[in-house]
């Protein structure tokens, strides 16, 4: 997995466009643009930080660097699920942020044309679904692409944020 | 002197942003620096022991001055190539620069384009 | 330096960097000689070659109002300078640089923040040349001219083997054209007429002055400089020798018979000339040696003492640097207290690795020591605002500074300069009293402020104080619980604690809102600030005699010893500065009040307790007080007793910030990577006790 992570990163700019690391979490099939990946590691320690929205679960240290990591089934709102040697920590980073998504199991890498990606549906229900910005065609196959800035810089996420001075 | 080897020059100017623009400036066309000096007295000291192909020497500067830096440096190295870096209103002190074997001038403020047209002909 | 991480182009960032710098220094000398009444001549040039520096470099950067200004300011003090002018209105010079500098300040300040630099100079450049003006006036000097003894006669030139007759010479004429924009075009001909000398046997040229007249730059422009010159040289040569002029645009050179009838004239003029001067013997040949213009300021001054050897770094590079001596003394624990080797007989490997901790506690102090900058910048900053204040508030004032020397980590020093000019500029308006009363009250008419920094152990203190009228406590336990900011009767609460009321957001007594201090807007922002940097502020005073405000304030934000303690399978670090004392609890000493709030008594005295596992939200086992320990700790006005399941150790600790991404809880500082690689978060003492 970590090969075929790196040959696609050391690839240039313009060939990562429609290039996705797929992953699953419970039956659905996500992906997220190559570009915004920078590793994917095992599941390790966390450290809780007290007075966090529920999906945060924490802080990990990646090599000296303290990265906070998100569960993306919680932030899906489904189910929480027990870690095991398969879950992964995708790390991304978007503008400057770092993040680790905490994933079921990583799949693979694969192109996917743009003629191949059709918008979301408006009328599917899911709490998620503000999240996909897209929805790609693989053989048979469906993965729903994440749009990353919103995964990490939803309106909600800032309120919860902004902790009000307490007065004294 | 065409040679394999970039042309090694000491700046001279006792303002940092000075220097900066001007080392920009030379490194982008293939020059070397090899030195900066904030003051005259400096640009005498460093000229002995870098021995560079070009000087540049900018006039007003505390402790000693571009145009005693210039006959410093002449009297060290008779061919010494010398640019004085003048502001307007110092043609007089340029004037006597020429006089003392200073090899050329160049006006602040100044463009990448007049830097090189001075240095290409060095 | 931008401290959000944008990046700006290199050469603003000198540029800005070197302004500010210079504008600092420009402001202290100024405020120096006019509290003397005197510039000296190393003043005066100091003040010229800041005022030419930031003149050609704002030039380069195209802020041509900057520029504008700097050069009026320059013509000013070349004038002082080269008239040695003594009639000088000293207040009005200096308001109008300090003018000066306020206005640049504020175009940088504007560049800083990404804006455009779009003052306009005109007035203050206008009142500059007008004051330049007054002073000619004043002084009734002719500028001395100079340069009419040091002038080589080119104009005359004929060489000296003319004597020895003619060979086969060859007159030529050149006329040169320069490129546009190359600038002083009469000094470049010069240069020509200087090179050509060595092997021109005469030369005559138009425009003739190019030495004394600037007109000669209009037409050399328009029409060329025009050169007729005789030389034995070949015509390729002299063609080679001419085309390497520097930025030539235009070269037309032709070979003579004779020369055009306008320099044929100036020929005739010459020769009359030259038969005067030979038998006046007027010596053509002997340069005039006065060259040594500036002979006085090479002579005594290689002022060693004061130039000291700097460099400037960017500060990205000792960040990395800082962290990186982090990461080596983590490591170094990671090698020595190695679970690996736990029950082995080491002796030579122990004697080794007390060796490596020695060295990496060394490195450590040095790298640190390097971040560290003296707060005297920051103080002399200070003098501008009570020379300011003073004269519009009509009070006298001295400023007295005490510690300068002492230094702060780099990241500190730029969040103490507001807060200290908020306190200043408050005691000055609302401490000082005015002459007659501290005369009506036996002070000496002259108002004192005193700003002292020192070290005292790992912190250091920052301490304003003035000899004013005193903070009035009756009045301030009034104003507090009129906003519903106390609640204990007077008599309860101690000194500190009612003046620290003043320090609460919405507090104030003043009566009526001044320009300077507004209505007690500065206290809070003042204690934010320093809260921000993990300091403290204690006010005293005494009615009557004065108030004195002291900040503390930690050496370092970057490494601190830490007391590692676990709360459920979680480890929590207090910073040692905070801690009192530690113990082990026995049941009976925790007390409750109706509210739920618990308390323990000790040596009589009641604390408050907080059970971290509570505050945090963490599983664990130890909730009995007497299965855990109590950290008693304190911050600035509090002191209560943490619970925590146990204590691990004590241990230096390397502070990292949380990620930007997570807004830290209150009562979090930050974290740390121990030694085994887990995360320990940093207890922020006040941020619990305010809980």
């Amino acid at each position: 997995m970590a090969e075929i992570l790196d040959e696609t990163i050391e690839a240039s700019e313009d060939t990562q466009k429609g290039k996705f690391l797929t992953f699953s979490i419970g039956k659905e099939a996500y992906g997220i643009e190559i570009k915004f990946v920078t590793e994917i590691i095992g599941i390790q320690e966390i450290t809780e930080v007290p007075e966090l929205p529920d999906y945060v679960k924490g802080i990990i240290n990646l090599r000296g660097k303290i990265i906070p990591v998100i569960d993306v089934r919680l932030r899906f709102r489904k189910e929480l699920k027990q870690y095991n040697d398969r879950t992964c920590i995708v790390v991304i980073n978007i503008k400057e942020t770092t993040v680790g998504l905490i994933v079921d199991n990583v799949a693979e890498v694969i192109n996917i044309d743009d003629s191949n990606i059709v918008p979301p549906p408006q009328i599917k229900a899911g709490f998620h679904n503000r999240y996909v910005r897209g929805i790609g065609k693989v053989g048979n196959e469906v993965k729903l692409l994440l749009d990353c800035d919103k995964l990490l810089n939803d309106e909600e996420l800032d309120s919860l944020n902004t902790i009000e001075d307490i007065k004294y | 002197m065409e040679g394999l080897f970039l042309k090694k020059v000491l700046i001279t100017d006792d303002a940092a942003f000075m220097r900066f623009s001007l080392k920009t400036m030379l490194e982008r066309n293939g020059f070397e620096i090899v030195g900066e000096a904030e003051n005259g007295a400096i640009a005498a000291e460093k000229y002995k022991i870098l021995k560079p192909d070009i000087v540049t020497l900018d006039i007003t500067m505390p402790v000693m001055d571009g145009l005693q830096a210039l006959k410093q440096i002449k009297a060290i190295d008779k061919s010494a190539k010398v640019i004085m870096i003048s502001a307007m209103g110092q043609e007089g002190i340029v004037r006597e620069a020429i006089i003392s074997g200073a090899t050329g001038f160049i006006v602040k403020p100044f463009k990448e384009e007049t830097i090189l047209k001075v240095f290409e002909k060095l | 330096m931008p401290e959000d991480g944008v990046v700006r182009e290199p050469m603003l960032e000198i540029y800005l960097f070197e302004a500010t710098q210079l504008m600092e220094q420009l402001e202290e000398i100024s405020i120096e000689c006019e509290k003397n009444r005197k510039i000296s001549t190393e003043a005066i040039n100091e003040i010229f070659r800041i005022m030419h520096t930031i003149k050609s470099s704002s030039a380069m950067m195209m802020f041509n109002n900057i520029a504008v200004l700097a050069h009026s300011l320059e013509d000013l003090f070349y004038f002082i300078r080269e008239s040695k002018a003594i009639n000088i209105d000293f207040e009005k010079l200096f308001d109008l640089v300090l003018l000066g500098i306020d206005f640049i300040k504020g175009e940088v300040s504007k560049i800083e923040n990404d804006c455009d630099a779009d003052g306009l100079s005109e007035p203050l450049v206008l009142k500059s040349s007008n004051l330049l003006q007054d002073m000619k006036k004043a002084n009734g000097v002719i500028i001395k001219d100079d340069c009419q003894a040091k002038k080589e006669d080119t104009k005359y030139y004929i060489s000296s083997y003319e004597k020895l007759g003619s060979e086969i010479k060859q007159k030529y004429l050149a006329r040169i054209f320069y490129e546009d924009g190359c600038e002083m075009e009469n000094v470049r001909a010069y240069t020509v007429v200087h090179n050509l000398k060595e092997i021109a046997s005469e030369m005559y040229h138009i425009p003739e002055d190019i030495i004394e007249s600037d007109d000669s730059v209009e037409t050399i422009r328009r029409d060329g400089f025009l050169i007729g010159f005789s030389t034995l040289t070949s015509k390729e040569k002299v063609e080679e020798q001419l085309n390497e002029i520097v930025f030539l645009k235009e070269l037309e050179l032709k070979q003579v018979e004779e020369y055009p009838l306008e320099l044929k004239v100036l020929k005739a003029k010459i020769e009359i000339n030259l038969e005067k001067a030979i038998s006046e013997e007027s010596v053509f040949e002997k340069r005039s040696d006065k060259l040594d213009i500036n002979k006085e300021e090479v002579a005594n001054i290689i002022k060693s003492g004061k130039q000291q050897s700097i460099i400037s770094v960017n500060i990205s590079k000792l960040d990395m640097l800082l962290d990186l001596v982090g990461e080596i003394v983590i490591s170094e624990a990671m090698v020595t207290k190695n679970p690996d080797l736990e029950g082995m007989t080491l002796d030579n490997f122990n004697k080794a690795s007390r060796q490596l901790r020695k060295l990496t506690n060394e490195l450590q102090d040095v790298v640190m020591s390097i971040r560290m900058v003296p707060v005297s910048m920051t103080f002399h900053k200070m003098n501008r605002i009570v020379r300011d204040m003073s004269k519009k508030l009509n009070k006298e004032v001295e400023l007295v500074i005490i510690g300068e020397d002492t230094e702060v980590d780099k990241n500190i020093i730029d969040h103490i300069s507001d807060p200290l000019m908020h306190l200043v500029r408050n005691s000055l308006d609302h401490g000082l009293e005015d002459k007659e009363e501290r005369i009506a009250a036996s002070k000496p008419p002259m108002g004192k402020i005193t700003l002292e920094a020192k070290n005292a152990g790992g912190d250091v203190f920052i301490i304003v104080s003035d000899d004013g009228r005193g903070l009035d406590r009756g009045k301030i336990y009034e104003k507090a619980k009129l906003q519903g900011l106390v609640t204990k009767p007077e008599g309860e609460l101690t000194d500190k604690e009612i003046f620290s009321c003043i320090l609460l957001p919405g507090f104030s007594t003043n009566e009526s809102v001044t320009e300077f201090s507004g209505r007690g807007v500065g206290m809070d922002v003042v204690k934010k600030n320093i809260d921000s940097i993990g300091g403290a502020i204690s006010i005293e005073s005494l009615m009557g005699r004065g108030s004195t405000i002291s900040i503390k304030i930690p050496l370092t934000l970057a490494i601190i010893d830490g007391l590692e303690v676990a709360v459920g399978t979680s480890k929590y670090t207090i910073p040692i500065t905070s801690i009192r004392e530690s113990f082990k609890p026995k049941e009976n000493d925790v007390i409750a009040d109706s509210e739920g709030n618990e308390m323990i008594m000790i040596r009589g005295q009641a604390y408050a307790i907080h059970r971290l596992h509570r505050i945090f939200n963490i599983d664990t086992e130890v909730t009995s007080s007497n299965k855990g320990i109590m950290v008693m700790v304190e911050d600035n006005t509090k002191v209560a007793c943490l619970f925590v399941d146990s204590l691990i150790g004590e241990q230096q600790v390397v502070v990292k910030a949380l990620p930007t991404y997570i807004k830290k809880a209150k009562g979090i500082a930050g974290c740390t990577i121990l030694g085994d690689g887990n995360i320990s978060l940093i207890i922020d003492v006040s941020g619990i006790l305010d809980r």
